[in-house]
């Protein structure tokens, strides 16, 4: 904890004061008609408008969802068991808002932008409101630039560009989260700004992740909202817009961000509860007709942003410089499936999924990702070409992998060649478990997939293939340390780098010590 | 009460589009007036909650009640709301009304509750800011409440003004607590 300064205070005091306007002015007011799980019905309130921020007794405030002939309809964003029947409601004029800006990194808010973890107030000099429009055709540029995730499975198989949104989805406790903490942590040496929004998790959970960051120096370049399980369902609703307002910040800055939405299922949960509760119709599994746009105009947001748009929108104080906003929403599916509402409309709106499989996740290959199910549509032509050459390879052993496996059993009746596939792709598919929290460089992951590619692992048993990965590594970042730092800087693919791969791997090989 | 407004206003546009024709708004009004002041009376409405007597027994009764204060006309218009049972709308059919009536007057009535007894003079002068700013012939209702400290707060309709000391202090109190 932070010590308190008196001298600040009595200055945050006389700020406060000297920035309090009590003007009387005319404000429209409404009655309170009744209240119901976190919405009130108002009487009144002829001028509010959607999504306007509603004031009550106490500093309580609310937001209008319905506006009726004779009645708003406002869902609470807090504590709702004070209010009462009878009792008065103002319009603000203002839309909902939160602060933004680098202030906020390293530090956990929850869905208003209020901190929450004890080290005092934001000061931050900005803010935005929490629903904006996404940048138009005209604002784009096309995603040419990677997000390295440091997980070998990702960034070889489906690479992720800056402005990409590519979804996470699997069953509960299968390590959804367990990827994206991973992509935060890899931004250390990359310099994106990450928002991580959780949605409907446990506190304890939430604690853990900020715990984890904090432990790897992710903090730093790291916003947390969170909208815990006991937050009120507005809270977690509007907590994937705020999340959004704070990453659009560094975008629309010319600065990359990337922006975890964990998890958009409990999101939709939330505004099914709300919707239910403000009486709009129900339709599929009970959600309401215009769940597609809740998630739609979220991840439409997550873009690409060309130097021009950038400029104008600061005014000319920053020249030359795109901006993105990488999206990774997270959908947690039920008992596998995906074809339910909710995961076939995140898929249909994003950019490519990542698939991690039960099966995959018992039978201890973690991350337990489907290579076959899970696709990037755009994020190929952002890959360095370092490794667009050697994941090539890679995705094939796994593709033929994959239709002989059913075969394996019968290993001894197989002829020579199908054999060699086999053996080749249980080796890859061995090659593809990584630990967590332990992020891998451009050059690193080429380096072992490139041995891969090359069958420099024939020779090595499949158990014993994870021990020969960490060793080569370590011997070539003391051996060749240059040129692994140059390729993780330029990822250029050459003859040249394909000879010394080539020598640094026999050599490797040469001294048997894995 | 936000459902009652929705399912009285077909009535009270209706009642108000007849008296405008005939030109008898201020007849409708004391009419609905008078209905909805016997309504409310407790014997009264014993008889109206009575579930044995059918609705449009109830609506001849009352009417019978009103005596001579009701015309033909509403008359027919209380067998209107019992045909669709809706005789315990009265209340809410009468305050759409006199805001159609209001509307078509341009007359505002304003509330003001101020901390000590106003002057006439200052009445006066507030009643003649308020015709200017909302461009309608107020008629102002005063009250003393103590509790406000200082000042006054006018109400119209959904429009607050706050000028007192107590909403002042409230505002200061809601800026430091942040």
């Amino acid at each position: 904890m932070q010590q308190l300064n008196p001298s600040e205070i009595s200055e945050i005091i006389q700020n406060r004061i000297q920035g309090l306007d009590v003007k009387a002015e005319a404000q429209n007011e409404g009655t309170i008609v009744s209240v119901s799980d976190g919405i009130v019905r108002i009487h009144g309130l002829q001028d509010a408008q959607y999504g306007e921020m509603i004031e009550f007794d106490g500093g309580l405030y609310g937001m209008a969802l319905n506006l009726e002939r004779d009645s708003v309809g406002v869902v609470i964003l807090g504590d709702y068991e004070d209010l009462t029947e009878g009792m008065t409601a103002r319009c603000t004029g203002r839309i909902l808002e939160v602060p933004v800006g680098p202030e906020l990194l390293g530090r956990v808010v929850d869905s208003l932008g209020n901190p929450i973890d004890g080290k005092g107030p934001i000061t931050a000099s900005q803010t935005a409101p929490i629903e904006k429009v996404a940048p138009g055709v005209i604002a784009r540029q096309s995603v040419d630039q990677p997000v390295q995730i440091g997980l070998k499975c990702v960034d070889a198989m489906v690479p992720i560009g800056r402005g990409q949104r590519e979804l996470i989805i699997a069953d509960r406790q299968i390590g959804k989260t367990a990827i994206a903490i991973d992509a935060i942590i890899n931004q250390k040496r990359t310099g994106i700004k990450c928002i991580y929004v959780a949605i409907g998790q446990k506190m304890s959970t939430i604690s853990n992740i900020v715990a984890t960051l904090e432990e790897y120096g992710a903090m730093e370049y790291t916003t947390v909202v969170a909208a815990s399980a006991s937050d009120p369902a507005p809270m977690q609703f509007i907590s994937a817009y705020s999340g959004c307002s704070m990453g659009e910040y560094f975008r629309d800055n010319g600065e990359d961000a990337l922006i975890i939405y964990d998890d958009l299922t409990k999101q939709a949960w939330a505004y099914r509860q709300i919707s239910l509760l403000l009486k709009r119709p129900p339709g599929r599994e009970a959600y309401p007709g215009d769940v597609f746009y809740l998630h739609s105009r979220l991840l439409e947001r997550a873009a690409r942003v060309n130097a021009e748009y950038v400029e104008n929108h600061t005014n000319g104080a920053v020249k030359g410089q795109t901006g993105s906003l990488t999206a990774l929403p997270v959908i947690e599916t039920q008992a596998g499936d995906i074809s339910a509402f909710v995961p076939t409309n995140v898929i249909s709106i994003t950019d490519g999924q990542i698939f991690l499989e039960t099966e995959n996740f018992n039978s201890g290959l973690r991350p337990a990702m489907n290579p076959g199910t899970s696709v990037s549509r755009v994020g190929g032509s952002a890959q360095v070409p370092f490794m667009k050459k050697i994941s090539g390879g890679i995705k094939l052993a796994l593709a033929q992998y994959r239709e002989l496996a059913a075969f394996s059993q019968f290993a001894s009746d197989l002829d020579d060649a199908t054999r060699r596939q086999l053996e080749h792709g249980e080796r890859v598919t061995e090659l593809m478990k990584q630990k967590q929290y332990s992020p891998m460089s451009v050059a690193e992951m080429g380096t072992v997939l490139f041995a891969a590619n090359e069958g420099y692992l024939e020779d090595v048993e499949v158990n014993k293939v994870l021990d020969f990965e960490a060793a080569l590594l370590s011997f070539m970042r003391s051996e060749y340390t240059d040129f692994m730092n140059d390729i993780d800087e330029n990822g250029t693919y050459n003859d040249d780098v394909v000879a010394t791969l080539k020598e640094g791997i026999e050599k490797f090989k040469a001294t048997q010590t894995y | 009460m936000a459902e009652l407004a929705t399912i009285a206003r077909p009535y009270a546009n209706a009642a108000f589009d007849i008296a405008k024709q005939e030109g008898s708004l201020d007849h409708w009004s004391k009419m609905l007036m008078v209905v909805d002041a016997t309504r409310q009376h407790e014997t009264v409405q014993v008889l109206l909650d009575s579930p044995d007597m059918p609705s449009n027994a109830k609506a001849f009764r009352l009417a019978e009640i009103c005596g001579e204060e009701l015309d033909d006309r509403g008359k027919k218009f209380l067998q209107a709301l019992a045909d669709h049972d809706r005789l315990g709308l009265v209340g809410e059919i009468r305050a759409q009304f006199e805001a159609l009536r209001a509307e078509e007057e341009k007359s505002l009535d304003v509330e003001v509750v101020s901390a000590y007894e106003m002057s006439d003079a200052q009445t006066q002068s507030l009643k003649s800011a308020l015709s200017t700013k909302f461009d309608k012939d107020i008629s102002i209702e005063t009250s003393v409440d103590s509790t406000l400290i200082g000042g006054a707060v006018i109400r119209a309709g959904d429009v607050v003004i706050d000028g007192s000391v107590r909403g002042k202090l409230n505002k200061l109190a809601e800026t430091l607590s942040l």
